[in-house]
């Protein structure tokens, strides 16, 4: 029998795992029967570490030290914009790490946002073991397609912490369309329509009887759920001022509570054709009344809110389709993943743009895990199982996403590899020098689509030096790229002449050195996540066995912060009673989504009476799962209900209160752009001139 | 699932690689159509793709990978007919290279890149030269009269005109550290 091998979607909000075995593949659900799990991480004070629905019903009470949303960070500079972004929005600690790095800082604790993937790895690990029965080491991880080879070093780095061979980093879109052509034996051509909380991916792929061929992948990494309710926000906001003279959005508390009404709104919309959004004692007027927001938005009024956004997604979809040399009517399928494409107007709009029906057949949750567990399969098959057969005959083929650049005078930056070259690949190109006698080039490595070096995000950058001294233009220099099936960059540096070779797996200055993953292994870090279950049947890996309280009762007795605010703001009774008996109850569907990173406790505790009251008043306008769930919600939320002994003190407000969670795909929508700003100071500029090029040696 | 091939046919493949041009690579006649290419490709990333080859040895594994990433590039050339017409006129030239770069179309930009950083015409290239030498020294207005007159040979030199903003930009730091000084 071949050994065993899961695929993981390590999503922005939530994660999956599922396995495949010959034509059978299936999702892996959780102790709670839940077939994702949130990313969420949360610390606890006695040093355990709880991933998944515990971790989210923590960020409620205690969001300083719960971390959710590592995936916006990883393998991000320090300096980059979308980091500061995070920065205000979240309530945990951001500090600069060794090499530009990010580092979170938790209970006196710092971890890098690798550690905090191998958390969430880690976790889907143990799901997958318990459901399994028996040890998995060895995985398929998936990344968003436009994902830098920064970001994928770091994905991959967050799997051995995890404990877990990676056997592929693996394009969303890409294992998306593998579970949709999975054992179907079709011959097509189909896009697979990408829009996330803040990114949308457009790949185009060619689905032969066993081969899956990307023909093309393009995205937008500023572009997702996110923006949609940002108009929505601007639109209550203006409305508001222009009656009442204030400002919502200088106020952060009144506008944690807009962005959570905006969102609860906007996925209303996938169900119903209007909804209410309701926002008692927004803010205190000036002569001190409370005021309120009730607002309804039509889908219609929603749809031309948001229009201009989904034609984004076409122009893209448009590159993508040019890319591939084909037009939209060459395209036997569409498929759909991520939550926004729930919306009927996406769906429509999907339609409309490719001239087709988008497929329904697919969930577009779980059909990325579902894919990488097949591409798993295949990567570990022996072949001699013919019920192995399958998924061993799935065979991928995909492309590099961006171009590869390098650094040469003038501040630009020269493509080596085009995007959508497909992967392995691998080329060479002779350079020469800018000064005469010059001893030493700096080769500095980009990614992106700008002739402007800084307008691309940089890899990572080595000295070469040891080849001969010649005037300027005279020296050769041949270096070579190449980029493996994972998207990872490697380049190396050798004189022609002299045989010289200087060779480096790009390590970039903000992801973690040999050193420290080894450190990080050495320290058991990923064993100090606890198995998060409703009861005491999980897996629990022998090391951790020691301290299995932290499972069980631990977190109700943790008290819930109480800040100063909360006290006057709220007037209901008890909300902290409710918030502290959260982790133990709180079951949410598989659709709901993961809870927002409050900034601040007292902003959750001001409103959180208040919408709760609303959802149970205005269940149609603002229930928003009902109807899109298959999972067994009010069964499960029993069960669990019944598992857990303090439950009767707060279940009622509790369940509301998962209700009210926020997705992190609110958090301000990070953006790639500025990723360079503030290189100046950090990297040697100076460089930059030294590493100039000559694509043949007689040139000069 | 494909049976592994042996290690000893993989290097051997491995060493001749550099005697192949990407017709041979694919096994395919010159005159081979896009499909014919594209299910060779298939077919040959099938037998060499290092996913449908495990359990090989350090150097067989880097021998396949090598080609592996050579099917890829001569694919990648000869499905796009931009590059593969590229391809065919360098085949026929003198040269007769075997490989060519898949950003070829870009080519001529970059050697464009390389005459404008360091000039384009024998005067041009004279006083940038000289304005170089002068950035070196320390010599600003030096610098900034052969900059301006490389300009003169090129006024169109994006990269002179860059240089001399930069200098333009130190002088005047320079000045306004002077003035501060004196006062
Ligand atoms: N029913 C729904 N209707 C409308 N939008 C929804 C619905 N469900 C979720 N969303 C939105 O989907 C977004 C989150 O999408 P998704 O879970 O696909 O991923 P993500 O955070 O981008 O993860 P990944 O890392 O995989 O990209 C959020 O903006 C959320 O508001
Ligand atoms: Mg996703």
């Amino acid at each position: 029998m071949a050994e065993i091998a899961v695929g993981i979607d390590l999503g922005t909000s939530n994660s999956c795992v599922a396995h495949a075995r010959g034509s059978r593949v299936e999702v892996l659900p959780n102790a709670y029967g839940e077939n994702v799990t949130p990313s969420v991480v949360a610390f606890r004070e006695d040093g355990s570490i709880v991933v998944g629905q515990g971790a989210r019903s923590n960020l409620v009470h205690d969001p300083r030290n719960t971390v959710a949303s590592g995936k916006r960070l990883i393998g991000r500079y320090f300096f980059s914009e979308e980091v500061k972004k995070a920065q205000a929005v979240v309530a945990y600690q951001i500090a600069e790490g060794p090499g530009h790095g990010v580092r979170v800082g938790v209970r006196g604790e710092q971890f890098s946002i690798p550690e905090i993937s191998a958390m969430v790895l880690r976790e889907m690990k143990s799901v997958a073991e318990r459901k399994l029965g028996q040890e998995v080491t060895k995985a398929v991880v998936t990344v968003p397609a436009y994902f830098n080879d920064n970001q994928r070093q770091a994905t991959k780095d967050a799997g051995r912490i995890a404990g877990l061979e990676v056997l592929r980093l693996l394009n969303e879109p890409t294992a998306a369309a593998l579970a949709y052509g999975f054992g179907r034996g079709l011959t097509q051509r189909v896009a697979v329509y990408d829009l996330g909380g803040g990114t949308f991916d457009i790949s185009v792929l060619e689905i032969g009887k066993d081969v899956f061929e990307v023909l093309s992948t393009c995205g937008d990494t500023y572009l997702g759920g996110d923006d949609f309710d940002d108009r929505l926000i601007d639109l209550l906001a203006d409305e508001f001022q222009a009656a009442h003279g204030i400002n919502l959005r200088k106020d952060p508390y009144a506008l944690e509570k807009l962005k959570l009404a905006a969102e609860l709104g906007k996925r209303g919309l996938s169900v119903d054709e209007q909804v209410e959004i309701r926002l008692p004692d927004v803010v205190q007027g000036d002569d001190g009344s409370s005021l309120s927001i009730e607002r309804t938005v039509t889908a219609a009024e929603f749809s031309s809110l948001v229009m201009d956004l989904l034609q984004r997604t076409f122009k893209v979809c448009d590159e993508a389709l040019q890319q591939a040399g084909l037009i939209a009517r060459d395209l036997d399928g569409v498929i759909l993943v991520g939550g926004p494409t729930r919306l009927p107007l996406v769906r429509q709009s999907v339609g409309d743009y490719f001239q087709q029906e988008p497929k329904t057949d697919v969930d577009p949750d779980e059909v990325v895990a579902l894919g990488a567990a097949i591409h798993a399969a295949s990567l570990v098959s022996d072949g001699d199982d013919d019920e192995e057969e399958d998924a061993a005959s799935a065979f991928l083929l995909d492309v590099t996403p961006l171009s590869l650049r390098l650094g040469v005078a003038g501040g630009l930056a020269e493509t080596v590899i085009e995007r959508n070259t497909p992967v392995p690949i691998e080329q060479s190109r002779r350079f020469t020098t800018f000064q005469d006698d010059q001893e030493r080039v700096q080769v500095r490595i980009y990614q992106g689509e700008s002739r402007r070096a800084e307008e691309n995000e940089l890899l990572g950058q080595f000295e070469f030096s040891g080849f001969k001294k010649a005037p300027r233009g005279e020296a050769q220099i041949d270096v070579t790229f190449s980029i493996d099936s994972n998207g990872i960059v490697s380049v190396r540096a050798c004189d022609p002449e002299t045989g010289e070779e200087t060779s480096t797996e790009l390590s970039l200055s903000s992801g973690l050195s040999e050193d420290e993953i080894q450190n990080i292994l050495d320290d058991g870090l990923a064993d100090r996540v606890q198995s998060d279950a409703p009861d005491a049947e999980a897996l629990v890996p022998a090391e951790t066995s020691a301290a299995p309280a932290a499972v069980e009762p631990g977190p109700a007795v943790e008290p819930a912060p109480q800040p100063a605010p909360a006290v006057e703001r709220v007037p209901e009774p008890a909300p902290a009673a409710a918030v502290e008996a959260a982790p133990e109850l709180e079951i949410a569907p598989a659709d709901e989504p993961l809870p927002e990173l409050d900034s601040s406790p007292p902003v959750y505790e001001a409103f959180s009476p208040e919408i709760e009251g609303e959802i149970e008043e205005d269940d149609a306008e603002l229930e928003i799962d009902s109807g899109i769930s298959d999972a067994p919600t009010g069964d499960m939320v029993e069960a669990a209900a019944q598992k857990q002994e303090p439950a009767t003190v707060g279940e009622e407000a509790v369940l509301d209160a998962a209700d009210l969670e926020i997705e992190p795909g609110d958090l301000e929508e990070l953006d790639v752009e500025a990723e360079l700003e503030g290189d100046d100071g950090l990297f040697d500029r100076s460089g930059a001139d030294l590493a100039q090029f000559g694509d043949d040696g007689e040139e000069r | 699932m494909t049976p592994a091939l042996p290690p000893a046919e993989i290097r051997a493949l491995a060493r001749l690689l550099d005697e192949l041009d990407y017709y041979q690579l694919l096994e395919i006649a010159p005159e081979a159509g896009t499909s014919e290419v594209k299910r060779s490709y298939y077919t040959l990333q099938r037998r060499f793709h290092p996913d449908a080859n495990r359990g090989l040895d350090q150097e067989t594994r880097s021998c396949l990978e090598t080609i592996a990433r050579r099917i890829a590039e001569a694919y990648a050339v000869l499905r796009d007919p931009r590059r593969r017409k590229a391809y065919d006129g360098q085949r026929d030239g003198e040269e007769a290279a075997l490989r060519i770069p898949l950003v070829a179309a870009e080519a001529k930009t970059q050697r464009e890149n390389i005459e404008e950083t360091l000039g384009r015409t024998p005067n041009g290239k004279r006083f940038f030269a000289l304005a170089r030498a002068d950035i070196d020294k320390g010599d600003l207005d030096a610098a900034l009269r052969n900059l301006k007159m490389a300009l003169t040979f090129e006024p169109a030199n994006g990269f002179f005109k860059q240089k001399l903003t930069e200098v333009q930009d130190a002088q005047r730091e320079a000045d306004d550290r002077k003035r501060a000084e004196s006062r």
